[in-house]
C-alpha cells in the first residue's frame, strides 16, 4: 500500500518537480530545503559548514535537517523516515544498493534534466557520472569521494622498521618478516563487523580486476567462481606470512582500535581503511599528513588489474517528494564548488569536481587524488553493493575465513555465499 | 439574620452531587491509561504481528506471505543459533545475577547499617544504561591495552590472557559476565527487601536458642526470603530475553554470531537487511517466549494477591 501511494505520489511530485525544475533556472532560489542527513562526527561537522557555506551565498534558502535516528548502518533510519512520509528534498547516500532500493521503490528522481540545464556535467567526468547511473538514467552527484586502495602507514613506524612503502606484493610480503622483528604487526586488520572484508575486496580487485567484481555485485557471478578462490588464497598466503593477530584476535578488534595501532601508536604498520582515516590522524591525533603518515597504493600483483581503484563515494539523490527543486538544485551545484572543495579539504576529503585546483589538498589527498583519477577503472567498495542479507552473510563468511584460513573454509564459505546470493537478488 | 439560637441556616438550595459507582469511577480513571496503552503497546503488538506474514525487502512494496516467514525461520541455521543463544544467555544471566543478588542480600541483611553504602553502590549498576556499561567493558575485554588482560599479565597469567570478545569460545561468556554485573543489583534489592519482612521475633528466638549467622542465614532467611527471590527471578528472566544494547556494543553479534540472541537477529533482519516482515516474525516467536515466561508468574502472582 506504501508502494502504490508512493508510486502516485512519484508520478505527481515527479511531474510538477519537473515542470519547475525547467523553469528553475529562471527563479531565484528561497524557502526552505529539507535534507536527510545522517553524517555525524567530522563529517556532519563539515555538512554544517558546508549548509552555511550555502546559506551565505544564498540568503533566501533556509537548509533543514532531517536526522534519522539509527544506531550502526543508518539505512534503518532513512528508510524509517522514508516511510514515515516525511517530506525532504535531498538526501545524502553512500550505498549503491541503497540508491538501488530507492529508485525501485520511486522514491528519487531521475537527474538527466538537471544535469541538462546545470554545469553538474562538465564538471563531474564521465567516471563519476557513471558511478550514480542506472538502466541509462542518473540518479546521482557525487560531491565527496574516497580512495579505498589505499594503505596508511605512519612514516616513523617504517623508519623503525627501516623498510619502505612496497610496491609490488613481493616487496609487501618480504617486509612482514623484518616488521615483525622490529616488534611491529604488519597489519592490523578489523575484524569485529565490517573493516575486513576491504583487504578481501582489494584482493579480490587486483586479482580479477573492477569487471569481475561489478558482476559478483549484481549477482551475475558466482562466489564459487575460481575468481573468489584465488582472491581467498592470496589472503592465505598473506596470513601465512605472519602478516596479522591471530584470527581471534582480529575478530576482536574494532575498526578505531586498529586504526590508533597503525597511526597514533605505531603498534601495527598498516591498515586499510577510507579517506575519513585523514581527518582522524589529523583532527584526533595532532598529526601532519605526508609527514607523520601517509598511504600508498595496493601493491602490484601482476595480473592485469595494478591499474584499477576502488573509491567509495557520497551522493545527492532528489527525492520524489521534493518541494523545492530550485534550492536543491542550487545546493549540489555549490557542493561542486572550489569554495565547498576548501571546506571538505580542511576535513580532508575530495571533491570529484574539475573545478577544484588539487594543489589545495594536503600531500595524502593528493596522493589518493592522482591515484583515482589516474585509475584506468573504477570500483565501488563490494560491501555496499551487495543486497542487505547477502552483505551480512559476506562479512561472517569472512569472519569464519580469518578463524580458520584453510581451502576447506574457502569451499564452504564460498558455497554458503552462492546459496545466499540464490535468494537475495 | 442572627438569632439568640445562633445562627440562621442558609436558604441556598443544597446541591446534590451524583455520585459515580465503583465500575464508572474505575473506568472513568483507566481510560486515559487503556488508551496510552493501546496506542503504544497493543496496536505496535498488533501490527508486527501482521507484518510478520507479508514478505518485505527494503522498501519494496509487501506481499502476503502466509505462514511463510515462521517456516523459513524455522529452517533458518542463523535463527536456530540465535535461539540456543538466547537460551543459554537468559538462563546463565539470570541464574548468576540472582544467585549473586540473593548471597549478597544474604550477607547485608546480617548488618543492613554498615552495608547500606555497598548496596547503594551495587545497585547503582543497575541504573547504569547498558550503552555506558557496554562502554566500560569494551575498556576491560580490550585484547591490546584491556585491564582483564592487564591485570592477568600483572599476575604472572599471561597464559591465560586473550582476546575475550573475538574468540567464538569466550565471547558469549564475557558478554554474561558484563551483563550480570548490570543486573545484580535488582535481586540484591529484592531479595534484601523480602529478608527485611521476616518478623524480628524469629531472629531473636533463633539467637536465645543459640542459632549461628550461617544457620540463621539456611534456617531463616533463605527459605523466608523466596518472594523476593521470584521476583528476581522474573524480573531478570524478562530483562535478559529484551537484552541487547550490550551485546550491540560489546560484540554485534559476533564473533561469527556467537553472541546473537534473538533480540539481535531482529534487530538484524529488521534494521539492517531491512526484512521487515521476516524481523517481525521473530519478534513474534520472542513474544510467545516472553509470554509463556511471565504468563504462570503472573497469575501465580494475582492468585497469591486473592
Amino acid at each position: 500500500m506504501i508502494q502504490t501511494k508512493t508510486r502516485s505520489k512519484t508520478i505527481l511530485l515527479g511531474t510538477a518537480a519537473l515542470l519547475t525544475g525547467l523553469a528553475g533556472s529562471a527563479m531565484a532560489q528561497e524557502g526552505e530545503l529539507v535534507m536527510i542527513n545522517w553524517l555525524g562526527g567530522a563529517q556532519g561537522e563539515m555538512m554544517t559548514k558546508l549548509q552555511e557555506g550555502f546559506e551565505a551565498k544564498y540568503p533566501d534558502v533556509t537548509v533543514r535537517n532531517v536526522i534519522p535516528q539509527a544506531g550502526g548502518d543508518a539505512r534503518g533510519g532513512i528508510r524509517a523516515v522514508l516511510m514515515g512520509g516525511e517530506q525532504a528534498d535531498l538526501l545524502i547516500n553512500t550505498w549503491p544498493a541503497f540508491r538501488a532500493e530507492l529508485i525501485e521503490a520511486g522514491l528519487i528522481l531521475p537527474l538527466n534534466d538537471s544535469y541538462a540545464s546545470t554545469d553538474w556535467g562538465d564538471k563531474l567526468g564521465e567516471s563519476w557520472q557513471a558511478l550514480s547511473t542506472v538502466n541509462g538514467e542518473n540518479y546521482g552527484v557525487t560531491y565527496t569521494f574516497g580512495d579505498r586502495s589505499g594503505i596508511w602507514y605512519r612514516t616513523d613506524t617504517m623508519a623503525t622498521a627501516g623498510i619502505t612503502p612496497p610496491e609490488t606484493y613481493e616487496d609487501f610480503i618480504s617486509g612482514f618478516a623484518t616488521l615483525n622483528d622490529a616488534d611491529i604487526t604488519p597489519i592490523s586488520v578489523p575484524a569485529k563487523v565490517w573493516a575486513h572484508a576491504e583487504w578481501f575486496e582489494s584482493l579480490l580487485l587486483r586479482t580479477a580486476g573492477a569487471d569481475y567484481m561489478t558482476r559478483l555485485a549484481s549477482g551475475e557471478a558466482s562466489w564459487t567462481d575460481d575468481e573468489v578462490k584465488v582472491a581467498l588464497q592470496k589472503w592465505q598466503e598473506i596470513l601465512a606470512a605472519n602478516c596479522c593477530d591471530d584470527g581471534n584476535t582480529m575478530l576482536a578488534l574494532d575498526w578505531d582500535i586498529s586504526v590508533d595501532a597503525a597511526l597514533k601508536t605505531g603498534d601495527a604498520a598498516y591498515v586499510l581503511m577510507g579517506m575519513w582515516l585523514n581527518t582522524r590522524a589529523k583532527q584526533e591525533y595532532g598529526d601532519t599528513p605526508g609527514e607523520d603518515f601517509d598511504i600508498f597504493q595496493f601493491p602490484a600483483f601482476g595480473m592485469g588489474h595494478d591499474d584499477e581503484s576502488m573509491v567509495d563515494a557520497k551522493e545527492f539523490n532528489m527525492l520524489s517528494s521534493v518541494e523545492n527543486r530550485e534550492a536543491a538544485e542550487a545546493f549540489i551545484s555549490y557542493m561542486l564548488t572550489a569554495d565547498a572543495a576548501g571546506i571538505m579539504a580542511e576535513y580532508g576529503l575530495a571533491s570529484p569536481s574539475t573545478e577544484v585546483d588539487p594543489a589545495i589538498y594536503d600531500p595524502v589527498i593528493q596522493r589518493s587524488v592522482d591515484e583515482v583519477t589516474s585509475a584506468k577503472k573504477l570500483q565501488f567498495v563490494l560491501g555496499d553493493l551487495l543486497p542487505g542479507d547477502l552483505g551480512s552473510e559476506y562479512r561472517v563468511a569472512l569472519q569464519r575465513f580469518l578463524q580458520d584460513p584453510s581451502n576447506e573454509t574457502i569451499d564452504t564459505i564460498t558455497a554458503q555465499l552462492a546459496t545466499v546470493a540464490e535468494g537475495a537478488y | 439574620m442572627g438569632g439568640p439560637n445562633g445562627p440562621p441556616k442558609s436558604s441556598l438550595p443544597i446541591k446534590v452531587k451524583k455520585q459515580l459507582s465503583d465500575t464508572q469511577a474505575a473506568w472513568f480513571l483507566l481510560t486515559p491509561l487503556l488508551i496510552f496503552f493501546a496506542i503504544s503497546v497493543v496496536y505496535p503488538v498488533i501490527e508486527t504481528i501482521r507484518l510478520s506474514f507479508y514478505d518485505i525487502r527494503g522498501l519494496a512494496p509487501e506481499k502476503f506471505f502466509g505462514w511463510g516467514n515462521y517456516l523459513k525461520l524455522f529452517s533458518d541455521p542463523n535463527f536456530l543459533t540465535s535461539l540456543k543463544v538466547t537460551f543459554i544467555w537468559a538462563i546463565s544471566a539470570t541464574f548468576f545475577s540472582v544467585t549473586i543478588g540473593w548471597g549478597l542480600a544474604m550477607m547485608c541483611s546480617l548488618n543492613p547499617r554498615k552495608t547500606l553504602v555497598f548496596r547503594v553502590m551495587i545497585f547503582a549498576a543497575y541504573g547504569v544504561s547498558e550503552a555506558v556499561s557496554g562502554f566500560m567493558w569494551l575498556g576491560i575485554y580490550r585484547p591490546d591495552y584491556g585491564l582483564l588482560n592487564g591485570i592477568l599479565e600483572g599476575i604472572g597469567l599471561s597464559g591465560w590472557t586473550q582476546p575475550w570478545l573475538g574468540n567464538p569460545s569466550t565471547a558469549l561468556g564475557a558478554v554474561i559476565v558484563a551483563y550480570v554485573w548490570t543486573q545484580v543489583g535488582l535481586p540484591l534489592m529484592t531479595c534484601f527487601a523480602s529478608i527485611q519482612s521476616i518478623p524480628k521475633n524469629l531472629f531473636e528466638a533463633a539467637y536465645i536458642d543459640g542459632a549461628k549467622p550461617a544457620s540463621v542465614m539456611r534456617y531463616i532467611i533463605a527459605p523466608l526470603s523466596m518472594p523476593g527471590v521470584r521476583v528476581a527471578i522474573f524480573i531478570n528472566l524478562l530483562n535478559s530475553l529484551k537484552a541487547f544494547d550490550l551485546i550491540f556494543i560489546l560484540t554485534g553479534g559476533g564473533p561469527v554470531r556467537s553472541t546473537e540472541t534473538v533480540g539481535f537477529f531482529m534487530y538484524r533482519e529488521s534494521m539492517l537487511n531491512f526484512k521487515l516482515g521476516y524481523g517481525a516474525a521473530s519478534t513474534v516467536i520472542l513474544l510467545i517466549a516472553v509470554l509463556i515466561v511471565s504468563i504462570p508468574l503472573i497469575m501465580k502472582r494475582t492468585g497469591d494477591a486473592k
